[in-house]
């Protein structure tokens, strides 16, 4: 399988989309998905109705794909998460049912990947890049999560006094546990790889290039297996259930707690947006530095140095 | 009361992100300006901010009855908006660059596209349309204006408003407007009307990126 050439896409899942590459692994029914929304990789509307077709096709056309797995195409980075632009656009037109309509959406596709096992598809994620919010609970939905060494991943969310409101909470806790997921959310940090792995909210770790081989060996390992897996995985859902209800409870608090967001709050998120930018144009400040800014600037910011960056921010 | 916000910020959401994703865009944003570039940027924009009202009243001329509330709107945003272009002439003069230089200053044809487009569509198209350069601007300004200010202030080491204070201050206005705006456009249930703010919306995105990418 290491010689595999990608072959044709079934014709039942072949779509012009524009925002996702699929590659077709024959073999083994492999969809590989690359999200590829350039120059910011988020999940902005027109990205998510196209996954959301994926879905539709992958659903509509049962025993078609086994394996569903998630890349990205743009180099260094897995996924920012949210449209934080659409975000900062809605909050300000104070349209919670806008922002709601989004929220939901992304619940939509958080539907899909839970209930994957039910329609007998595995699902990966390579996480071979810098993730963050939405980008991290899209990762912590798939059955597996394969980690490249130099990948960073947290939530930054609570740094402008949002949370993340997708799934992260439900993922981090099945994942890890309370512990994990207090410590994921509430503070805000960006874990290296390593400190995924530890935490159990990735569940291989390689070093970096080796995903693909990695996602290979995997699904040979797993082949002779396959139905006995699918089986546990959907016994897994009921030994630790996140439902459709929880799910939209929080993220309509979500959507709740974004329209009280301070011009403070949204200037940090606007920071954090022109930092992805600074990513985009190969800078080395990119996302994950400037949360590490805002981090150092909680905890050593005013009170060590007399300046904090939040003060020139009103 | 429809939801024609939500319909407007869908089918216009891809325009937006390509003004935002623009390589031109997202160097501004990261890295600011140069001295030269940004007095380019502000004689662009004295000639799209000195044309807002005029088109705003071309339109509010034409809206019939049955939009009369968009009509009251324009009246006050129109008022709110008055003499904004001085903000724009007083930027240019800490740049180093006169009043006079600015009003005589021949925009580039984007600019005069941008322009020429929303007259047009006021007069020939729907009188409605001119909501969809509003809201195309008050995006620019609300919510990528913060940004754009940030940078080109480190970039041109400026202190406080002193030079932006167009910019930076529509960043902070045009949040307020926009609560408004959806208001309104919440009130919209005419299809012809919705069809012409949406055209106009993606219109004024794009050409507004190309202004930007012309300086």
């Amino acid at each position: 399988m290491n010689n595999h050439v990608s072959t044709l896409v079934p014709s039942a899942l072949s779509r012009p989309y524009r925002y996702v590459k699929l590659d077709w692994n024959a073999d083994y029914s492999m969809l590989t998905v690359r999200m590829a929304v350039r120059p910011i990789q988020c999940y902005s509307l027109a990205a998510m109705s196209e996954l959301q077709q994926v879905f539709n096709d992958i659903g509509g056309n049962p025993g078609l794909v086994r394996h569903f797995v998630m890349a990205s195409d743009v180099e260094g980075v897995f996924n920012f998460g949210g449209d934080l632009s659409l975000f900062v656009l809605l909050v300000r037109a104070r349209d919670l049912d806008s922002l709601r309509l989004y929220a939901r959406r992304c619940i939509d596709l958080v539907w899909w990947w839970e209930n994957a096992a039910h329609l007998g598809v595995h699902t990966t994620a390579l996480m071979q890049g810098d993730t963050l919010g939405g980008g991290l609970e899209s990762a912590l939905l798939h059955h597996t999560v394969i980690c490249e060494r130099s990948a960073q991943a947290g939530f930054p969310e609570v740094l402008f006094n949002l949370f993340p409101g997708m799934g992260g909470w439900n993922l981090c806790i099945r994942r890890g546990g309370y512990m994990v997921a207090n410590d994921a959310i509430l503070s805000g940090q960006v874990f290296t790889a390593d400190q995924l792995f530890r935490r159990g909210l990735v569940d291989i770790l390689v070093e970096d290039g080796q995903a693909q081989a990695a996602l290979e060996q995997m699904v040979r390992a797993m082949e002779p297996r396959f139905r006995g897996t699918m089986a546990a995985l959907q016994a897994r859902r009921i030994a630790a259930p996140i439902t459709h209800e929880s799910l939209l409870t929080i993220v309509d608090h979500w959507a709740v707690t974004a329209m009280s967001l301070t011009t403070r709050d949204m200037r940090l998120m606007e920071r954090l947006a022109r930092a992805q930018v600074r990513k985009v144009g190969g800078a080395s400040g990119g996302a994950i530095e400037a949360i590490k800014r805002m981090e150092l600037d909680t905890a050593w910011g005013f009170e060590k140095t007399g300046f904090s960056e939040w003060s020139t921010l009103t | 009361m429809s939801n024609f916000f939500i319909d407007l910020v869908s089918h216009t959401d891809e325009a937006r992100r390509e003004f935002e994703t623009s390589s031109k865009v997202l160097d501004i944003v990261a890295n600011g300006l140069s001295l030269e570039r940004y007095r380019g940027l502000l004689l662009e924009l004295y000639h799209v901010v000195w044309h807002f009202n005029p088109t705003c009243a071309a339109a509010a001329s034409r809206i019939g009855d049955e939009h009369r509330h968009v009509r009251y709107f324009l009246y006050d945003h129109m008022n709110e908006e008055k003499g904004h272009e001085e903000w724009v002439l007083n930027d240019l003069e800490v740049m180093g660059v006169s009043g006079d230089r600015a009003r005589a200053y021949q925009p580039t044809l984007t600019v005069l596209g941008l322009n020429g487009y929303n007259y047009w569509s006021a007069d020939r198209r729907h009188p409605c349309s001119v909501l969809g350069m509003i809201y195309a601007l008050e995006v620019v300004a609300s919510v990528y204006g913060g940004q754009m200010t940030a940078a080109i202030s480190d970039s041109l080491m400026l202190q406080g408003d002193r030079g932006i204070s167009f910019i930076s201050s529509h960043a902070t206005m045009d949040a307020e407007h926009m609560a408004d705006l959806r208001v309104l456009l919440n009130q919209i249930d005419d299809e012809a009307a919705k069809d012409a703010v949406i055209e106009s919306t993606t219109f004024n995105f794009h050409q507004f990126g190309r202004v930007l990418e012309s300086i």
